[in-house]
């Protein structure tokens, strides 16, 4: 065989190995750092933070379990949450990211290193994104080989779309269980392979762990029978397929339900009956194929065919008839919006509200996944090719994570393994096929070319090691060693053509390996520019604290959130109880450690629906409403005067469709618009918006900022009357630096009696009308 | 191989019978004794799993997790045995490259005991 | 002669009865007089009161001085206004400073008049609807010798505020029409016979012919009329309103009503005077109290479906030993446990061997959240108690619940045996035959 440039010969088959080890430890150490330290933008720039809103939460609920320990952490109830009807947050949570923390905690404290909670709260995401480039390593690795495991760990390290659920500060249950997902399908294709309860009872451990962990568990649930379910019909079904899976099963299906949360919904909800229903199939097959093995007569066999078919049948009518029956709860809103899109705008507004649940648009996936989007059908496609069990699990996984991620952002982050998965399996047979240094036999000069091999060495080698030497150069590191290709016979058989007297196939010369190896390498650094670029702008900003630049380029802190929650956390009552939209519930529980009315949890509708209302009605039907859940302070968000858009006002409509589908007589979402379908907040605003206690809140001396100006909202673009808004049954109590944080306290029923409009107009010195005694009775004429 | 007669429908009835005898039969004389003592643990994990499944559906399934948990045990026992069954049985051997029946039996065990652990903890 | 010296005992009895009475939330008032009135004029009552205790300091509304509330702090612990000519108060005596004060816990005693002054427009406030001015309150009946406008008033029996077997009063000034307000205190009601009107002579009574035909609206006539009124805002103020200031004056309270008998002015001044400025009918919650049944502290939390034991303690103002005494007798005490709307109510009845103890021991709801005890007793003449303790109430801890119930003893079996069997089988798989491959290994 011809070869384009020559390979050392003298070395041993053990050096070799040897030192491959070493290049792909030392390369998965790199990439570990690259993962870990391209999710500190936040860290550096801001400070040790939380962020978003739902890890607010969860760190208040580590923090409970590092002061109180596991007991008291498994029973706690929260008063403070949901006032007043509490919330038992041991049952209705996923603890398994706080018992991670408190774990590290616990076990740094014992080794004397006394590292607070918020800091372990904020490090753990980068610390389990390495383990999950890990354990995607591992994953690629059972599909293709190593060096596409090391690609696929490089992509997994720093592709935004996960790094967007996983910077330093967002403490939520993604960090983990991402991680989680990618060690338990590894588990699962191994044991498939091997055929060993070992890794299947591993694989249900994780899978517990997992369960613990995440919400998102059902994925799995419904992956892994997926998966069997196709063999079984491709006529894969092998005594392998039925030890892994049995094993975890049963093994999972056990352990998943020492979850409070989760309790008894394995066996009785849609979402898990898939699993029982291929575990029932698999011991029929199984026992099918025992039977088999025994009797060899045709006859005897097409009855077991037939009994096989009827029992499957059998099982299957079992199982829709029990959800007919109401037994099995059907799919549950969250899930069944996956499915019809349309559903959740309709029937349950809260779920249609959240941004995260919105369909994905086009750009935010080249932005999430820049080239790997190309690459991954390619992937998939040679997923096909080879068409081993694992494979196909890797061709069902990537087909159902694009019509999730098709339907809600949020997804993408489920996507995002697979695509790595894929695009690393096509990349890597793009470079092994280039990087490969044979050439086919030709018998004509004319289209042979055989390249010398001391100039070809020193290109092929110094190619290899600049890429070496960039890697160990650049801050970054993002690129696998290339390491020497697989058995040379191997490809070499795959490059030689079948039939003798045709044309030989394959790449001829050093050149146009160069070329196109140049360009792999090129889209790779485009890669990682994109990647680091995206993280540094978008995803790394902890939504608590903004940025901005002033006039001279330097950046300018808007800290209105912080210097609002801590006003209200250093001058009211401990015991008060605050309103406000639930977006801002978990920040206000944990930055100012006040009662709230509603929170992030959104558990019970009808409470956000009660708050709804409050915001949209006017101020004497709200004003009941504060009085009987006894609230002190009202809290809204208002970015008018800076032009922040994520505002109550912008939301607003979401708080009256909320509202509406609880009181639908009492609010209507039309009488909020002008006539002509407009939402207007300027002076052609209808009266129901203009009475509504979120406008009047909004826009409370707004006006008279401006001096003689007219007043202008910079987000919604529009001129507010001059005459403001007056409110009587609320007093302002806090407004922030740039007016983005509005807070107002609730006023005690009048001393007199008197509704509280009157009683403030007597107060300015307007008399009442005359008026006329009570009629009690007719006198008789 | 004695298979079953082919012979006409007429004498259907009597074939199956005969089938079912010839199975039987097939059975014994193909499987060790070793599989056979496993064939018994399963047959008593079945019937201990049908006597609860039966209890739960006619007497009551409160407490349910008890319920589950003690069925649970049994079918998990179960397709840990039948696992362990189809590792050791020789004519699997092509299919269990990496499984030797030693480590076979000591994943079995270990997967066993990890079954047990969630099952008392979920019993009461 | 023989009046004088009854009277001066009569004088000297009340006030050896009255001379320990004082007040339970403090003693200085201030008296905002008219000048057209003279102190000697209403001698029997403030000397009553300067019997009983309290300081009394005099000021015309001319006078900048004493101011009544000062750097946002009241100055008197009461205030009366008689003032029926004046068109303007001082400065710091504003219907809004008057609310405010009320609001500081300051006890108002306020006389109308018919002329126009600024209190008619803060008797609207109170929702007391006034007669439009110079409509005196006028009766023809009974016959008697004093002018139209001078009328002689039965006392009602039942309210608890007075003194029981009252004269009728005498009384002069305009009258009022009582508005819903819950908050409001009738005391002294207008004669059926009686209406205001602004000229004593019958012939230009066309606006209460009118108004009659009318079916009474706009009528200001009949005991549907207050005349004196008395007002218990939220936060323990009492404000009481007179519609004439002659009711306090020497010349009513020397009067006789009917031969022989004189009137109750006197008593009646004396009685408003201690419900105002909180003597009588005075009540206060002491401490509350809650622990589970067969346990003695209180907790921070208590579980679904405890036995809880709540306790209050309630006294009353003795005003003639000026100190709070436990009192049992209220009957209709109640407990509302309650989150957002009351799960539980029940009676909290006076526990008996225990002065002013009132107790009561219930099962706490199945349902969690964040409950509140609340007594809430609003009687009118009676001070408002209202009591409101917030406390979680938890589910059950997680080994709280019934562990080992005997109807899963299948399932216990169930799972022994299996573990049993278990044992059973690796100790017979293991003791077993060496041959690893075992027999039978024909393939078929």
């Amino acid at each position: 065989m011809a070869v384009a440039y020559s390979l050392p010969s003298d070395v041993s088959p053990a050096t070799v190995t040897n030192t491959r080890s070493l290049l792909r430890i030392i390369a998965l150490a790199l990439i570990s750092g690259a993962a870990i330290a391209s999710r500190l933008f936040a860290v550096i720039n801001f400070e040790s933070i939380i962020h978003e809103f739902d890890p607010w939460f969860n760190y208040r609920a580590t923090r409970v379990l590092a002061s109180e320990g596991f007991y008291e952490f498994w029973n706690w109830f929260d008063p403070t949450a949901w006032y007043p009807l509490g919330r038992v947050v041991g049952g209705t949570i996923y603890p398994g990211l706080m018992a991670t923390s408190g774990v590290i905690y616990n076990v740094l404290h014992a080794l004397h290193l006394p590292v607070d909670i918020r800091n372990i709260c904020v490090l753990l995401a980068p610390g389990f994104s390495a383990l999950t480039a890990w354990s995607t390593y591992m994953f690629t690795k059972e599909m293709k080989d190593e060096s596409a495991g090391l690609l696929a760990a490089a992509f997994i390290g720093i592709v935004p779309g996960y790094i967007s659920r996983s910077v330093a500060g967002s403490y939520d249950n993604e960090a983990i269980a991402i991680f989680l997902l990618m060690f338990t399908f590894f588990c699962w294709i191994k044991a498939l392979k091997t055929g060993s309860a070992l890794f299947g009872t591993l694989a249900a451990l994780f899978y517990f762990y997992m369960v613990a962990a995440w919400g998102g568990y059902a994925f799995i649930t419904n992956m892994i029978p997926l998966h069997s379910l196709a063999l079984i019909l491709m006529g894969r079904y092998s005594s392998r397929l039925y030890v892994a899976y049995s094993s975890w099963y049963a093994i999972g299906t056990l352990a998943s339900m020492q979850v409070p949360f989760v309790g008894f919904q394995p066996v009785r909800t849609s979402e898990h009956m898939a699993a029982l229903g291929v575990f029932g199939l698999l011991q029929i097959v199984a026992f099918a194929e025992l039977v088999r093995t025994h009797v060899s007569s045709k006859q005897f066999q097409s009855l077991l065919y037939a009994s096989v078919i009827g029992m499957g049948i059998l099982g299957a009518g079992a199982i829709i008839g029990l959800t007919y029956k109401g037994w099995i709860a059907p799919w549950t809103g969250r899930f069944y919006s996956l499915w019809d899109t349309g559903y959740a705008k309709i029937h349950i507004p809260i779920i249609a509200s959240v941004s995260e649940h919105q369909p994905t648009a086009w750009p935010s996936f080249f932005m999430d996944l820049h080239s790997l989007v190309f690459l991954f059908p390619a992937g998939v496609v040679m997923c096909f090719r080879q068409l081993r069990d694992e494979h196909v699990f890797v061709i069902i996984y990537a087909v159902v994570a694009s019509y999730f991620a098709g339907v809600m952002v949020r997804l993408m982050l489920t996507l995002t393994p697979v695509v790595c998965v894929a695009a690393a399996i096509a990349f890597s047979s793009l470079l092994d096929t280039y990087i490969e240094p044979t050439e086919p036999d030709v018998a004509d000069d004319s289209s042979g070319k055989i390249a010398e091999t001391a100039p070809a060495v020193d290109a092929a080698s110094s190619g290899s090691s600049t890429a070496v030497s960039a890697s160990s150069s650049t801050a970054k590191k993002t690129k696998k060693a290339p390491t020497a290709p697989p058995s040379v016979s191997a490809v070499a058989a795959a490059m030689t053509p079948s039939k003798k007297g045709e044309k030989p196939r394959g790449i001829f010369g050093l050149d146009t390996r160069f070329i196109v190896l140049l360009n792999a390498v090129g889209m790779l650094l485009f890669f990682v520019l994109h990647c680091t670029w995206v993280t540094s702008t978008a995803y790394s900003s902890p939504s608590v604290v903004l940025a901005s630049q002033n006039p001279d380029g330097s950046q300018h802190i808007i800290d209105d959130f912080r210097e609002a929650y801590y006003w209200l956390r250093q001058n009211t009552p401990e015991n008060s109880v605050v309103m406000s939209w639930w977006d801002y519930g978990y920040q206000i529980a944990g930055m100012a450690d006040r009662a709230t009315l509603v929170d992030n949890n959104t558990w019970n509708n009808t409470h956000i629906a009660t708050v709804g209302k409050a915001m949209s009605s006017s101020e004497e039907v709200a004003y009941p409403i504060l009085r009987k859940h006894d609230v002190d302070y009202v809290l809204i968000i208002f970015g008018g005067l800076l032009g922040y858009s994520g505002d109550d006002i912008n939301k607003f409509l979401w708080m009256v469709r909320i509202a509406q589908g609880v009181w639908p007589d009492e609010i209507q979402e039309p009488n909020y618009f002008t006539p002509k379908g407009e939402y207007k907040v300027d002076d052609m605003a209808s009266p129901t918006m203009k009475n509504s206690l979120m406008y009047k809140m909004s826009y409370y001396r707004f006006p008279e900022l401006f001096g003689t100006s007219q007043a202008i909202d910079r987000v919604r673009g529009q001129q507010i009357p001059k005459a403001g808004t007056t409110l009587d049954y609320l007093d302002e109590a806090f407004t922030s630096e740039n007016w983005i944080v509005r807070i107002y306290q609730v006023k005690k029923e009048d001393i007199l009696g008197r509704d509280l409009k009157s009683a403030n107009a007597f107060a300015q010195g307007k008399k009442r009308k005359r008026t006329k005694p009570p009629v009690r009775r007719k006198a008789t004429v | 191989m004695a298979g079953p007669k082919t012979t006409a429908s007429s004498v259907s009835s009597s074939s199956s019978a005969n089938a079912l005898q010839t199975l039987w039969k097939a059975y014994n004389d193909t499987t060790s004794p070793r599989l056979k003592l496993v064939d018994t643990f399963l047959v008593f994990l079945m019937l201990s799993g049908v006597v609860q499944f039966v209890y739960c559906i006619l007497v009551t399934n409160f407490p349910f997790n008890a319920f589950l948990a003690g069925f649970g045990s049994c079918v998990g026992q179960f397709v840990l045995t039948a696992s362990l069954r189809t590792q050791v049985n020789p004519t699997n051997r092509s299919e269990f490259k990496d499984v030797s029946p030693e480590r076979a039996f000591a994943e079995f065990a270990l997967g066993s005991i990890v079954l047990h652990f969630f099952v008392y903890n979920f019993l009461g | 002669m023989r009046s004088f010296w009854s009277l001066l005992a009569s004088v000297v009895g009340l006030a050896t009865l009255l001379v320990q009475a004082k007040s339970s939330s403090g003693d200085s008032v201030l008296v905002l007089l008219d000048p057209s009135l003279k102190r000697d004029d209403f001698s029997i009552f403030f000397s009553g009161l300067e019997e009983k205790g309290y300081d009394l300091t005099f000021r015309s509304p001319k006078d900048e001085e004493p101011v009544v509330i000062k750097d946002d702090y009241p100055q008197f612990s009461h205030v009366i206004i008689f003032a029926p000519e004046t068109k303007s108060f001082p400065k710091d005596i504003t219907p809004q400073s008057l609310v405010d004060l009320l609001s500081k816990d300051t006890n108002l005693l306020l006389a109308l008049s018919p002329k126009q002054t600024p209190l008619t427009s803060l008797a609207s406030e109170f929702s007391l609807i006034t007669p439009p001015p110079g409509t005196p309150l006028v009766s023809h009946f009974p016959e008697r010798d004093t002018p139209a406008t001078v009328i002689p008033v039965n006392v009602s029996h039942t309210s608890p505020i007075l003194t029981p077997g009252l004269p009728p009063v005498w009384f002069s000034g305009v009258p009022f029409a009582l508005g819903t307000n819950p908050l409001l205190v009738p005391i002294l009601n207008a004669p059926p016979e009686s209406f205001a009107t602004d000229s004593l002579g019958d012939s230009d009574a066309d606006v209460v012919i009118e108004a009659s035909e009318k079916g009474g609206e706009g009528l200001w006539a009949g005991s549907q009329l207050g005349l004196v009124a008395g007002f218990q805002p939220a936060g323990g103020a009492r404000a009481t309103w007179v519609g004439g200031v002659e009711l306090f004056s020497d010349e009513f309270a020397t009067k006789e009503v009917s031969s022989g008998v004189k009137s109750g002015n006197e008593q009646f001044a004396a009685d408003i005077a201690s419900w105002t400025f909180q003597e009588s009918l005075v009540l206060r919650v002491d401490s509350i109290d809650h622990h589970r049944l067969n346990e003695t502290a209180p907790r921070e939390h208590y579980t679904t479906n405890d036995q809880i034991v709540f306790t209050t303690h309630i006294s009353r103002y003795n005003p003639k030993t000026s100190a709070w005494e436990p009192y049992s007798g209220i009957q209709d005490l109640q407990l509302e446990f309650t989150m957002l709307d009351p799960h539980i109510r029940t009676a909290l009845p006076p526990v008996p061997g225990k002065p002013g103890a009132y107790s009561v021991t219930f099962r706490a709801p199945d349902r969690h959240g964040v409950f509140k005890f609340v007594v809430d007793h609003k009687r009118r003449g009676w001070t408002h108690l209202h009591s409101s303790t917030v406390i979680p109430l938890v589910p059950p801890r997680h080994d709280e619940y019934p562990r080992f119930l005997s109807a899963a003893w299948p399932y216990y079996t169930g799972a022994i045996s299996t573990s049993i069997g278990f044992i059973i089988f690796s100790a017979l798989w293991l003791g077993g035959s060496e041959s690893k491959k075992g027999k039978g290994s024909k393939v078929e």
